[in-house]
């Protein structure tokens, strides 16, 4: 491997909210199933489970913070908003490669820099989580965990109910989005070669077959 | 002087019956025992310059549910015989502490073993009118958790300081009766009340049986189609849908509360269920019975059953315990998201496993050109 082929495209402070994000998930996940679904598991008492899930969720919040900041202070929030003009045609190029080019040995339409480490389908689907998605958890959670400080709101958004639905739905999502992110990061040139990059920050530039 | 003792025996008997018609016909009335007590200024001194009021607020005296089944001032007050209008006070000065229990010998048996009345052993007497009242003792099977834990509860004890180990303390006090929790023994049941988003109000029974164009009489009849005396979720969809026709749109807020039964008056140190599964878990025990609650301007209420599944809807929006409540169908949505992401990526990896021999072949050949 030469130096030269090496390029840095996760910076430090990406790479701390990913990795404090993933594990925090996983918690919150693990505790959220104990928290609906008492009856089917008993991995921690109900009491000890929301206690856990509270303080992680507060961690994840935290850190989501951090996220915001870097990449708003950086302005390489751009990094997550696909050119429109060529959203399309992209997505349709990305779209094929992962249904079949990807089978075929081809290489991958989208080249990663620093600059555009995301291929179109990615910038979609992390502005829908990072703007939508998590924040949307986030608020709701907040709401859940303090329902009485927060009624008025609760109340705007149509009822405890609601709020809760809409938590859990993402809860599933987010469950769902883990599996489906941990196989795409295995699509790298090696199946660890992402993961080494989100610890070292440095993706190695192969041609053929990225993720 | 002879005595004559048939006489004396004879005016004895006389004495007597004409003393007991005399009891019957001339039984002190609450207008009597008015004529002193409804002036506001009443009371009596105590020891140590304390003042006991004395004055009964009779408009709300009247309202009372013992004045309302005709039990008078006497029958509490026992130890008042007559009324000796010579004297300024007309009865004794000191009267004995009444017996509730002579009436609720159930309530009062319950107590006796009771963190309440163990108190009583440590200079404190916590007697049944220090929770209850005095005069002006009304229904509760009508009010709502904070009613009923105002007029109890709250009075003595600050919940804010025992329960810190408690997650969302204020929600479970908003919408938990204390005695659920603290007498465990005692049935509990929600409680469902219409919430107008309109008037931003809840619909007294009254107002909602108007809405509907009912009475109590005949709200079962007008909602339970299936005929089984019980609400169905779809005959709640009904009632919703007839409400919106009459432009009343709300929601149902839930609330647990106990069962008015002699057991609510056990409640001991320690005997509190603290496990939290007990209610948060589907098959609690504690959602099983789901009453809509009509209440009456006396302050009693007309409960009527309703199935358990309404918990589950989005027509109890207001009512929501986690892992109780929850909503299946939900389950069922995370169910098709997570196991259509794992299929996604069993089948993807699948097919790429499959064809991992036709690139490693193709790359073979792609290498022997560029050689």
């Amino acid at each position: 491997m030469e130096d030269d082929k090496l390029m840095y495209i996760h910076p430090a402070p990406v790479r701390v909210w990913h990795w404090v994000n993933a594990v925090g998930f996983v918690i919150l996940i693990i505790t959220g199933i104990q928290i609906r679904f008492a009856e089917m598991v008993d991995w921690f008492s109900l009491e000890e489970a929301i206690q856990l899930h509270n303080y992680v969720g507060f961690v994840v919040i935290a850190i989501y913070g951090l996220w915001v900041s870097y990449y708003f202070g950086t302005m390489k929030i751009k990094l997550y908003f696909p050119n429109p003009r060529a959203f399309v045609p992209n997505a349709i190029k990305q779209i094929r490669y992962y249904g079949s080019g990807i089978f075929k040995g081809e290489p991958n339409p989208h080249h990663m820099t620093p600059d555009n480490k995301f291929n179109v389908l990615q910038k979609n689907a992390y502005v829908g989580i990072m703007f939508v998605f998590l924040p949307a958890q986030m608020i709701t959670g907040l709401f859940l965990w303090r329902v009485k400080r927060f009624e008025n709101y609760i109340e705007l958004i149509g009822g405890i109910k609601i709020v809760s639905t809409i938590h859990v739905l993402l809860f599933f999502f987010f469950t769902a989005f883990i599996f489906v992110h941990v196989y795409l990061a295995t699509l790298g040139h090696t199946p660890l070669a992402h993961f080494k990059a989100m610890f070292t920050g440095y993706e190695e530039h192969h041609e053929p077959e990225e993720a | 002087m002879k005595i004559n003792y048939c006489f004396l025996v004879g005016v004895c008997i006389a004495i007597l019956g004409s003393g007991l018609i005399a009891a019957n016909v001339y039984a002190i009335e609450n207008d009597e025992c008015m004529e002193c007590h409804s002036d506001d200024s009443l009371e009596r001194s105590e020891s140590e310059g304390m003042k006991e009021d004395l004055y009964i607020d009779y408009n709300t005296f009247k309202y009372s549910v013992h004045n309302v089944n005709g039990i008078t001032c006497i029958d509490c007050h026992s130890d008042i015989e007559e009324l000796n209008w010579d004297n300024e006070v007309p009865h004794p000065v000191s009267l004995a502490m009444v017996d509730c229990g002579g009436c609720h010998e159930e309530e009062a048996e319950a107590y006796v073993d009771s963190v309440h009345k163990k108190a009583g052993g440590k200079g404190i007497t916590i007697p049944c009118y220090a929770c209850h009242g005095y005069h002006f003792v009304t229904h509760l099977e009508a009010d709502s958790v904070y009613e009923r834990e105002n007029k109890f509860c709250l009075k003595c004890h600050n919940p804010d300081n025992f329960h810190e180990w408690l997650p969302q303390k204020d929600t479970h006090f908003a919408f938990v009766e204390c005695a659920v929790c603290h007498a465990p023994d005692s049935p509990r049941y929600i409680s469902l009340r219409f919430y107008d988003l309109i008037s931003k109000k809840f619909l007294s029974g009254k107002d909602l049986l108007a809405a509907l164009d009912t009475d109590y009489e005949n709200f079962m009849g007008k909602l339970d189609q299936d005929k089984d005396d019980v609400i169905s979720l779809q005959e709640l969809e009904d009632m919703v849908l007839l409400l919106r026709q009459k432009d009343v749109r709300g929601t149902f807020h839930g609330e647990l509360v106990l069962e008015l039964v002699p057991t609510v008056h056990h409640i001991n140190r320690g005997g509190a269920n603290r496990e939290c599964e007990q209610c948060h878990n589907p098959q609690s025990p504690f959602f099983e019975e789901v009453y809509i609650t009509l209440n009456k301007e006396d302050g009693t209420g007309q409960r009527q059953k309703v199935e358990r599944r309404v918990l589950e809807s989005y027509y109890v929006n207001h009512f929501y315990a986690i892992g109780g409540t929850r909503v299946r169908y939900l389950d069922k949505i995370g169910l098709v998201l997570i196991v259509g992401g794992l299929s996604v990526v069993a089948g993807h990896l699948l097919v790429r496993v499959a064809t991992a021999p036709a690139r490693r072949k193709r790359k073979g050949k792609k290498d022997q050109f560029s050689i």
